[in-house]
């Protein structure tokens, strides 16, 4: 297909005229983009269009179980359990390891979403529960710490310190009209 | 180390300074005549020197000195050690006289109360 485009192209280029540019664009987009034999085929309805499926996708008939026809066009695409390749076993000899899969096994249809380095869907090593009490049993800790430093603040045992010119009337935006109260200062 | 916190909140709690609040004792009391504090850069001077509230203390023309020296003998880091200690220094005498102050409002809160305790018995 983009010979033939680049060669409407060359005889456009060097004629000046033939087919409108437009007609080209639309030749080269056509080369682009999955094939059919790529895309999923219809949804199957009968069991033989199910086996057939299965067959297609190297999958046996017990374990395929088509995407929802729901009009999303999903076409016979298998629905796959939502499991990370990080859970599968690291020590088995993947003919692909860095993403533990086989050659030809069926591909989850968000297979990049379940990669190893991003969402992991294996178990925690803590249970819900646990985690929830530890979090806010930290946080409720926390919070009563807060509490009793700001009932009992912790301080230094040395009086304010003393700052000269009334302990910086002025300079803290005092109003120049108004006289404040004299503050004396002594060495001690 | 933190003893006055246990005075403040468990032992001693009607004795213990808080210094949050202003001490209300005469200055003057045990004293035959107290020297008042000196201040030597005035306050152009410091406005000048852009200096920041909290350093526009007694010790601030020491601080202007060492600035200015800084200024002076850039890039030489190493250079300005006599005017820092001036200025270190004052703070540190600054800071004793804090504490002296903050034992001397302590002791003389413990002899107001000795004296109300006297009287009432």
């Amino acid at each position: 297909m983009a010979a033939v485009g680049f060669r409407n192209w060359a005889r456009a280029l060097s004629k000046g005229k033939g087919p409108a540019f437009s007609a080209l664009l639309s030749q080269v987009r056509a080369a682009s983009g999955p094939s059919k034999a790529m895309l999923p085929g219809p949804y199957p309805k009968t069991p033989e269009e199910r086996a057939a499926a299965a067959k297609k996708y190297n999958m046996t008939v017990d374990e395929y179980e088509p995407m929802p026809d729901n009009g999303e066009g999903y076409g016979d695409y298998p629905k796959l359990p939502d499991r990370s390749q990080h859970e599968r076993d690291p020590w088995y000899s993947w003919d692909h390891p860095d993403l533990r899969r086989n050659w030809g096994e069926p591909i989850h249809w968000d297979f990049d979403m379940y990669i190893r380095n991003r969402v992991d869907t294996s178990p925690s090593p803590v249970d819900w529960n646990t985690m929830c009490k530890r979090l806010f049993g930290f946080i409720g800790f926390m919070m009563l710490m807060f509490y009793f430093g700001e009932k009992f603040p912790s301080y230094q045992p040395v009086a304010p310190k003393q700052y000269p010119y009334k302990d910086l009337y002025l300079e803290r935006g005092g109003d120049p009209g108004k006289q404040p109260e004299e503050v004396k200062h002594f060495e001690i | 180390m933190g003893a006055h916190l246990g005075r403040r909140y468990i032992t001693e709690r009607d004795t213990e300074p808080d210094p949050a609040k202003p001490f209300g004792f005469d200055p003057e009391i045990g004293f035959a005549e107290r020297k008042e504090r000196v201040m030597v850069a005035t306050q152009e001077q410091m406005n000048l020197a852009q200096l920041p509230l909290n350093q526009r203390d007694y010790c601030a023309h020491h601080l202007i000195k060492l600035m200015k020296c800084k200024r002076d003998n850039w890039p030489n880091f190493l250079a300005c050690k006599h005017e820092r200690h001036d200025w270190d220094y004052c703070e540190h005498q600054d800071y004793v006289m804090r504490m002296k102050e903050y034992e001397r409002e302590r002791r003389l809160q413990m002899r107001k109360k000795r004296l109300e305790e006297a009287q009432a018995a």
